[in-house]
């Protein structure tokens, strides 16, 4: 077992990716290793030969066409959606599977400055030697461009506004100019870029008309209905707990139904059959944060509990998630026990009696 | 003799009407057999006609109540259109081979019974709809998609592709048993078509069929003549009516229409074209784009590159040479839409769907009340208001002075009778609103809009009437006739007047007057005679004769003075809808001078003064007074006193100062000796009596207008010798803390409580 918290997808899915490659029989797009049609059954799943390829992205698989095949058409592709939409999943997922290397990320903050996304220099050595190819520290983007592969820029929407238009020009023109060094360098063929933004969050910039029209637009929705977001959740707590060691059994479908209908009723602000009304919490309450819930249960369950997730887990879990905003959110959850998880019957008494007792 | 050519088609598919123009060059038949009821082929003439611009349908329809119809809608890429009219254009003699309109119309009637019996039958598993379900899934497209991916791009051998599909959906399904019936049925008749056009001598048949036909024509035996003898029949007319892309686009399922019938026509253009449907996606982005445009957004040309390009590369991961609708779709929502696809879903709908409307010469075969329609159209100079898109139609019925001929002196009044004539046939051309204002007797205000649904319902009118207005006097007639209360005759006279059909209105009136002698209360009498005011003022506006309603309204308001004074007899809550026929009667009678005045006044006072009614209902009737001028100030002192004397119970006094404070009130506030008798009643109540008076004279005073009220406490400021700057002075003044106990302890005053 390895030592390093979280794998790269190209790692962990080595052999998925083999054996699509293996079995490729479509035409490849340059700088490709695989067919669009292999990425789509990479992603969405599906079965090469014998081997069985896991789904990566669960839900629409027409969002998931139209993003690959505007990479074949190398415009750059913007994912975006609510926080826990599975963007970052997504984008790390599509550069695997054609790059097989996810790692040229810029890591989009408010800090960060146009020379990450162009390159900077090494200046003990710009001091010493003056400017030369050596000196230069290039970055992602610039290494994606000379490589012709994907680049990945997280959280565009997070950078201010003047570093989002350095993407501008390397979009348009697909090339970057240096001009300490009177260069010019174009990107070869397969360059891309994969940017991912949120729409709805604090901290967040509007984007440039400019640079979104450099940009396909792939909305990302919450999952569509229970069994789906279900899937999603029982995918990756498995896939995760076999990476962080937790030493407890994964959780069961009710566990998990429960969660994800607690977490698709809050969210919605209505009961599943539509019938009552809910008060809404301030945080998004996505699908992501139901798998962290799960596997932080599950932490707790096996290093303190019998190894198995009780009541008592998923509860401390559940009220770490939902009440985020002490008073208006504790007020919404509390009403939640009684109105509606009370009245739910003997599946969810247990739950409901580990909430309560922590209100 | 050669073999017929079954050639199966998909209907409304621009590449089966492309390949069927194709094949039938190719074969040169010496005649040509479409799908469709084989009587209605003499309409066929009319399709071809040069005036005729599809999409038009062929509707057939039950002589008898209740109507039921069969509807065929023609696109211009219909391949049975382009069939037909290859064979007109190369006058080649062409058939409708399926069974006559007058059997299918039998046999649908009596599926729906029999399938309402057994509702409660298992349901069957392999529909039709069940394996396109499958291949749904299968394909993870809409059926419509696949069939777009797989057959519309298709270049040579469609006929041998669409037979495959058709036999294999065959073999894969097992409809319900009258639908396989019916399928059976049909597919021997049309055999046996084929077979006697044979026997004619023709020796090269082409049929244009469903590609669900072709082998049950290929194995099927004919029918022969003895079945044909046991076909249920139902007696039948036809009709050719104009249709429009919007119904077409509603009408989804297999051969009753498509989602996106622009967008249809755009690919059956672009086949016929040198480039052939390559240059689709730029067609329709492009016109996308614009459309876009001209909902207000901005949209770069480079935005519609892009979606070309991505719409293409989604096409190639599909697996289809060409992008297809969807494609298109996915392709404008990423580039155009910005991801999201309502953004561009008004753009989309104009160019998939788009608001064509068909159009038919003049003469066609049409059913007399369709004739009378258009040609009133024509006449009303209407033609114009019949489109897709809703126009507001504004109508002064008054004569206007300055035209010469006497038609166009009432155009509007007699466009209002047209309108009202509709309306009163359910005919939904045009729809009134309701913007009246106020004194604006001679204007009315229509939303016109066409629909195709409106020639339905017009072919469905011809039942009652050979033109719109015999029809819509029949229906009048026929509602008269069922009506069961005052009011709805009434409001039956009321259509009729709009209607400018004196007939229909006398003898809704003869009804109303039956009504009127066996039951009827007072609010629906008063109601009545308000309606009938109405029609004798204003009649003439209309060109209607008041005469004959001058003695119904003598008689109903007779009758009504004669019922009023028990009406008041009456509990609190039905003493507002006397109170409301009341004041509708004093208004009729002051319209009215025929109206016997004395009598409604002696009336009133009766009921002013009996204090064993409703008191609010004598209060009122007091107010009426008062606003008439006939009680003096003395009376109304003395009237007042005696009403809000000690002894008399709170409810009663207050509730007829209720009855008396309903209207006029400026003059009421005017007069100070009222507020002075309301002043001294208060005083003499004990607590108890108080609190309840409270109750009631809150609720008379609760709809004033804080003006009214601010006037009321001046003068009661006045009877208690209150200055008004000493009001002020006093309200003005900090309050001090005995007072703050005070209005604390009325916060938590629950009025509810006494």
């Amino acid at each position: 077992m390895s030592d390093i918290q979280r794998q790269g997808a190209e790692i962990l899915f080595q052999e998925e990716l083999e054996a699509l490659i293996a079995a490729e029989n479509s035409p490849i797009p340059t700088g490709w290793r695989m067919s669009p049609k292999s990425v789509l059954t990479y992603i969405c799943g599906g079965k090469v030969g014998k081997k069985e390829i896991t789904p990566k992205y669960i839900g629409n698989r027409r969002l998931i066409e139209i993003a690959i095949a505007t990479l074949v058409t190398d415009r750059a592709l913007l994912l975006i959606g609510e926080p826990g939409t599975a963007k970052s999943w997504l984008s790390e997922h599509l550069s695997a599977a054609i790059n097989g290397d996810s790692t040229k990320v810029v890591q989009g903050t408010a800090g960060t400055t146009e020379e990450q996304i162009r390159y900077s220099w090494n200046y003990a050595m710009l001091i010493a030697k003056g400017p030369s190819l050596d000196a230069m520290v290039k970055s992602p983007i610039y290494n994606a461009m000379e490589t012709g592969s994907i680049a990945r820029m997280e959280e565009i929407s997070r950078c201010a506004s003047e570093v989002q238009d350095a993407l501008i020009s390397i979009l348009s023109e697909k090339r970057i100019a240096v001009p300490e060094l009177g260069l010019e360098v174009p990107a070869k063929k397969g360059f891309s870029v994969i940017a991912t933004a949120n729409t709805r969050d604090k901290g967040v910039n509007d984007m440039s008309a400019a640079l979104k029209r450099r940009f396909n637009i792939v909305v990302l929705p919450s999952p569509a209905n229970l069994q789906t977001e279900m899937e999603i959740v029982q995918n990756r707590v498995e896939q995760l707990s076999k990476g962080l060691d937790l030493f407890a059994k994964c959780p069961d479908a009710d566990v998990i139904q429960q969660v994800v209908t607690i977490f698709r009723e809050l969210r919605a602000g209505a009961t599943l059959d539509g019938k009552q009304k809910l008060k809404t919490t301030s945080g998004v309450l996505s699908t992501a944060e139901a798998i962290s819930l799960l596997a932080n249960s599950m932490a707790l369950a096996g290093s303190f509990g019998t190894g198995e997730i009780a009541p008592e887990d998923l509860a401390a879990a559940l009220q770490g998630a939902v009440v985020k905003d002490e008073d208006k959110d504790s007020i919404c959850w509390k009403e939640y026990l009684e109105n509606v998880m009370k009245k739910r019957g003997s599946a969810w008494l247990p739950l409901y009696q580990a909430c309560k007792e922590l209100n | 003799m050669a073999k017929p050519v079954l050639f199966g088609v998909r209907h409304l598919s621009p590449a089966a009407a492309y390949h069927v123009r194709k094949s039938l060059q190719k074969t040169k038949p010496d005649l040509v057999l479409i799908e469709g009821p084989s009587d209605l082929t003499d309409q066929m003439h009319w399709l071809c006609h040069k005036k005729t611009k599809p999409p038009v349908a062929i509707m057939a329809y039950t002589k008898q109540i209740p109507v039921r119809t069969i509807l065929y809608p023609f696109a211009v890429y219909s391949p049975e259109y382009q069939a037909i009219l290859w064979a007109f254009e190369h006058d080649v003699p062409c058939r409708f081979m399926d069974l006559p309109s007058d059997v299918f119309l039998a046999i649908g009637e009596k599926k729906q019974t029999q399938q309402m019996q057994q509702i409660t039958q298992e349901e069957i598993q392999d529909t039709t709809e069940s394996v396109y379900e499958k291949l749904e899934t299968l394909t993870g497209e809409s059926h419509d998609t696949f069939w777009e991916r797989y057959f519309e791009q298709l270049d040579s051998a469609y006929d041998t592709a669409t037979a495959v599909f058709g036999k294999e959906l065959r073999e894969n399904t097992q409809d319900d048993k009258w639908y396989t019936a019916e399928n059976t049925i049909r597919e021997a008749y049309m055999k046996k078509v084929i077979v006697d056009a044979e026997k004619e001598g023709f020796e090269n048949v082409f049929c244009v069929c469903g590609a669900y036909h072709v082998s049950g024509l290929e194995e099927n035996e004919p029918m022969t003549d003895d079945e044909m003898k046991h076909l249920p029949r139902l007696e039948s007319a036809s009709t050719l009516m104009p249709y429009s892309y919007y119904r077409l686009s509603k009408r989804g399922g297999y051969g009753a229409g498509n989602q996106a019938p622009a967008y249809f026509e755009l690919l059956w253009n672009d086949k016929k074209s040198r480039k052939g449907i390559a240059q689709t996606a730029y067609s329709y982005l492009t016109r996308l784009a614009e459309a876009h445009r001209k909902a207000g957004n901005l949209t770069s040309s480079a935005e519609v590159i892009e979606a070309v390009r991505l719409s293409q590369t989604l096409a190639q991961m599909r697996g289809s040479k060409y992008p297809v609708l969807a494609d298109l779709k996915d392709a404008a929502m990423t580039c155009i839409g910005h991801g999201r696809f309502s953004e561009i879903a008004v753009a989309a709908a104009k160019v998939e769907i788009g608001n064509k409307i068909g159009a038919l010469p003049e003469g066609v075969s049409r059913t007399s009340i369709q004739d009378d329609f258009y040609r009133q159209l024509k006449d009303l100079n209407l033609e114009k208001y019949r489109t897709m898109e809703v126009q507001a139609l504004d109508l002064d019925l008054r004569e206007r002075l300055r035209v010469k001929s006497e038609k166009a002196a009432f155009l509007d009044l007699h466009r209002s009778f047209f309108l009202h004539r509709l309306r009163v046939l359910g005919v939904s051309f045009a729809t009134l609103q309701n913007r009246k204002q106020e004194g604006a007797n001679w204007g009315e205000y229509w939303n016109v809009w066409w629909k195709p649904e409106a020639e339905i319902e017009i072919v469905e009118a011809a039942l009652l009437g050979d033109t719109v207005e015999n029809a819509a006097s029949f229906a009048l007639k026929e509602r008269a006739d069922k009506s069961q209360n005052i009011s709805d005759a009434a409001m039956i006279f009321q259509d009729a007047f709009l209607c400018g059909m004196p007939n229909a209105a006398s003898y809704a009136l003869s009804v109303l007057q039956r009504l009127a002698v066996d039951t009827a209360g007072i609010i629906e009498i008063s109601k009545t005679t308000q309606n009938l005011s109405y029609v004798i003022r204003y009649g003439d506006l209309r060109k209607f004769d008041p005469e004959p309603i001058i003695p119904l309204l003598e008689q109903l308001y007779l009758r009504a003075c004669l019922i009023l004074e028990d009406a008041c007899n009456c509990d609190d809550n039905a003493a507002n809808g006397v109170m409301e026929s009341i004041e509708r009667l004093n208004q009729v009678q002051r319209e009215h001078e025929n109206l016997d005045e004395q009598r409604w006044l002696t009336l009133l006072e009766t009921v002013s003064d009996r204090d064993d009614i409703n008191t609010r209902c004598s209060g009122f009737a007091m107010a009426t007074l008062i606003e008439r001028g006939r009680v003096s100030e003395d009376l109304l002192a003395k009237e007042v006193s005696r009403r809000l004397s000690k002894g008399v119970p709170a409810d009663l006094g207050a509730g007829w100062f209720e009855g008396l404070a309903k209207k006029n009130r400026y003059a009421l506030i005017a007069r100070l000796s009222l507020w002075k008798q309301l002043n001294q009643y208060l005083d003499t109540l004990d607590d108890e009596a108080f609190r309840r008076a409270l109750v009631f004279l809150r609720r008379a005073f609760a709809d004033f207008s804080s003006m009214e009220k601010n006037d009321i406490a001046e003068n009661l400021g006045e009877v208690w010798g209150v200055q008004k700057e000493q009001a002020a002075d006093l309200l003005m003044r900090k309050t001090t803390e005995e007072e703050h106990a005070i209005f604390d302890d009325l916060d938590g005053f629950d009025f509810d409580d006494i």
